[in-house]
């Protein structure tokens, strides 16, 4: 017994200062001298991974069946979010704008070499419409009916996002005849992209080329895809040379890779996407009086935390919509910019008082508490939550952050089990914001909105909304996006904290890294060992 | 007391160790040079200076001072855990111990599947359950850890119970509770003591564990090892963000145990 206690404490006291030992040599060690050239058949991948399986129907799975280099859909946005053709080579809606024909590419085949039909494309958006009930928030069809290489979609009301919809991985276009003798979510599924699955697990993906690739040569045999969730890490390896490309490495670590430009390429773009806080308006929550709601967001020195905690990878926050797409950023007026002294006015008026004096307001015996849930697989997240929790102390507020897993964010978000929850979220999946303002703010009073846990409800935005749908004039569709986006800034409905730069860094031994700002594709035929 | 410090020469260094630490998270508050919770947001991860001496971390705050209010969290966490665990250990041991029978067999078995399980995969799990907090921390470690002092007490009240002068107190009709009271407790408490002192080294490491795998203290409270977890992310580009709690940890942790190995020493005579 003495002996077991002995070496536990030596043990102890050797970890500590082992470990005190490591963080001083990390700190101090360059990591050069050890840069391997590649190997120009095998590509590594760090990335982060969120997908237990690869079937694309499940969850948001299929954004990494796209990523990995695995799936293909019959459109694509390019760089600047315009629409390209991918399987499909062209399409036309017809003049009532109720009927889309799909041209299915003739030459194309799936891994397994089952040629692509429109009959093969419809059973495959079918699946996704049987499998997942997010199918139906993009569009609903009223008939899908397959000619040769031509896919007809009608349709009940006009939809101009079509195109748009068909991009999103949720419609990856699978070989429906493959199953059941293959088990999708197990071996991975049947698809069209330049690599194929060795073996999946959510820690490590191998991909293997695929030999009946429609699209021109695959550059590498192999390509291994480990999921270092860790950001710190992930810079790591790929300093060290574990991995040729890394994605999305944390602010912290990004001027490592700057500072080392011989070595190494950074794409780094304005991505689409937003962090944003939704706030519970629910009856019974301190958020549904909007006074207090108007004090929070104004308490909050965004400037600030993007310019300096994050060091500029973020661009501070306004409006739902980021200023990387074209939706009237700049002429947005947000009635509630920083302004502390406006904020403790509001709580005064909404008749929040520090009446015991320590330190916190309180109204009628009840502190003003508020629950932040965040989680903490982006690390700009807790960030965020920590700076807001210290600039709203100043003001009274009571801000307790509730660290939880990624998993159970989407379950507390529809059920509504919040104050504050942060989210980072792409704007623009479909190539618009429409689906997006859709999702996160339509009314929910029928349950037929359920992203949307918040109570947040405006019958004038709901109106626009409805408008929007049905709208094909781009110009049209701009604007009534502008003045959607307006209500939400006047109503105070979430708390915008910035735009974050997406990033992809790899050894310049690869080439042909980019990042896309729809994230959806990482690996793609374009990488390949540089000459 | 003197003599035991002049005939124990390292002792009375460790105790003086301890007694200045004590003091620190004592008078934390008026230590502190900055306020630990509140920084200056356009002023992040700035080096060591003499503003800063172990410089600012992600959101301005001073490191120094949270290193110095962190004592006080991380000692004030650590003492509540091993006092704790000292009382229901001896309450369930002397329980046991004394009575023995059924009440013995079902509180020693739960005892055994206690130490079965790994210790601090156990408490994670807890800890994961019930939510990060200092309480649920101290919990955690609690529902983990009682086992031990209960064995241990157990087995010094069966060796008491059967002496001469427990005996004789039965014999003259002192109610059991004077009996536990009077003539065991003060008989297995040098031992307990002994135990729990060698013990909060041991026990600051577990809560600064739980707290690096972010299932303890929750931000912003400056407790050692969520101020390691929030230093990782910067541990290139600010080292001194781990660097210094980690020293922290490691010192205080040495200094309680060495402290605790002399203790020993100390009071119980079979060492000498």
């Amino acid at each position: 017994m003495f002996k077991w206690k002995k070496l536990f404490k030596r043990l102890g006291v050797g970890v500590c200062g082992v470990f005190a030992a490591s963080v001083l040599f990390a700190g101090c060690g360059g990591g050069d001298g050890d840069s391997k050239s590649g190997n120009p058949e095998v590509l590594k991948v760090g990335v982060t991974n969120f997908a237990d399986t690869l079937e694309p129907t499940q969850n948001y799975f299929g954004w990494v069946v796209m990523r990995y280099g695995l799936g293909e859909c019959l459109t694509k946005f390019d760089e600047k979010m315009n629409i390209q053709p991918w399987l499909a080579e062209k399409w036309e809606v017809s003049d009532d704008k109720l009927t889309w024909t799909f041209k299915i590419r003739d030459n194309v085949k799936f891994s397994n070499g089952t040629p692509l039909t429109a009959e093969a494309v419809k059973n495959s958006i079918e699946r996704a419409f049987a499998k997942n009930t997010r199918a139906a928030t993009f569009f609903e069809y009223e008939s899908m009916t397959a000619d040769g290489q031509n896919l007809i979609i009608k349709t009940k009301k006009p939809l101009p996002g079509m195109p748009g919809y068909l991009a999103d991985p949720l419609f990856i276009i699978v070989d429906t005849t493959a199953e059941p003798a293959r088990d999708f979510s197990k071996e991975g599924p049947i698809c069209t992209g330049p690599y194929v699955v060795e073996s999946f697990v959510k820690e490590r993906a191998v991909m293997k080329r695929n030999e009946n690739y429609w699209d021109g040569q695959v550059p590498y045999a192999t390509v291994e895809i480990p999921s270092i969730d860790d950001p710190n890490t992930r810079a790591m390896a790929l300093q060290s040379g574990d991995v040729d490309v890394a994605v999305n490495i944390a602010a912290g670590d990004i001027d490592i890779f700057k500072n080392d430009a011989d070595k190494f390429h950074i794409d780094e773009i304005a991505s689409l996407r937003v962090v944003l806080a939704r706030l519970n308006q629910n009856p019974d929550h301190i958020l549904s009086d909007k006074k207090v709601r108007e004090a929070l967001i104004c308490g909050c020195d965004r400037e600030t935390y993007n310019d300096v905690l994050l060091r500029k990878t973020f661009i501070p926050g306004k409006a739902p919509v980021p200023p990387s797409l074209d939706y009237g950023f700049d002429q947005l007026k947000d009635p509630n910019a920083y302004n502390p002294e406006r904020a403790a006015k509001l709580l005064d008026e909404a008749g929040w008082k520090d009446s015991d004096g320590d330190g916190i307001r309180d109204k009628d015996g009840k502190n003003l508490s508020l629950d932040f849930v965040v989680y903490n697989s982006r690390a700009e997240l807790p960030l965020y939550a920590e700076a807001v929790q210290s600039d709203l102390k100043k003001l009274g507020f009571d801000i307790k952050i509730n660290t939880v897993d990624y998993n159970l964010i989407d379950g507390m978000g529809i059920k509504g089990e919040y104050d504050l929850l942060i989210s980072n979220i792409t704007t623009a999946n479909t190539g618009d914001p429409e689906i997006f303002l859709t999702w996160y703010w339509k009314s929910n009073g029928d349950g037929s909105n359920p992203q949307n846990g918040s109570g947040y409800s405006n019958p004038a935005y709901d109106a626009k909304l409805e408008q929007l749908s049905s709208e094909f004039d781009a110009a049209n569709r701009r604007q009534l996006i502008i003045e959607l986006q307006q209500i939400l800034l006047d109503d105070a409905a979430s708390l915008f904290f910035g735009y974050p730069q997406t990033n992809i860094i790899n050894a310049k031994y690869v080439d042909g890294v980019v990042m896309y700002p729809s994230d959806y594709y990482w690996i793609t035929k374009l990488i390949r060992p540089a000459k | 007391m003197i003599e035991v410090f002049k005939k124990n020469r390292l002792f009375a260094i460790y105790s003086a160790g301890v007694v200045l630490i004590l003091l620190v998270a004592i008078f934390a508050p008026y230590l502190a040079p900055q306020d630990p919770f509140d920084g200056n947001m356009r002023n992040v991860l700035q080096p060591p200076s003499a503003e800063h001496l172990l410089g600012t971390d992600k959101l301005g705050r001073d490191t120094l001072s949270r290193i110095i209010a962190g004592t006080q969290v991380s000692l004030f966490m650590t003492i509540c855990l091993v006092i704790l665990l000292a009382i229901v250990g001896s309450v369930v041991g002397i329980t046991s111990g004394y009575f023995g029978g059924k009440v013995e067999m079902v509180l020693m078995r739960l005892a055994d599947m206690m130490l079965a399980f790994p210790g601090v995969v156990l408490a994670i799990a807890i800890a994961g359950i019930l939510g990060g907090s200092v309480v649920n921390t101290i919990l955690a470690l609690l529902v983990v850890g009682w086992a031990k002092y209960a064995r241990l007490v157990r087995s010094l009240v069966i060796k008491l119970r059967n002496n001469d002068f427990i005996i004789a107190a039965q014999v003259n009709g002192t109610k059991t509770i004077n009996i536990l009271w009077r003539h065991i407790l003060p008989n297995i408490l040098p031992m307990v003591v002994i135990t729990g002192a060698m013990d909060i080294g041991t026990m600051m490491m577990e809560i600064a564990g739980l707290s690096f795998l972010g299932f303890g203290a929750q931000p912003p409270t400056p407790e050692w090892g969520l101020m390691l977890n929030e230093g990782r992310q910067y541990i290139q580009t600010a080292p001194w963000l781990m660097i210094y709690p980690g020293a922290a940890i490691f010192i205080v942790v040495a200094t309680f145990n060495l402290w605790g190995d002399s203790l020993r020493d100390v009071l119980d005579p079979r060492q000498q």
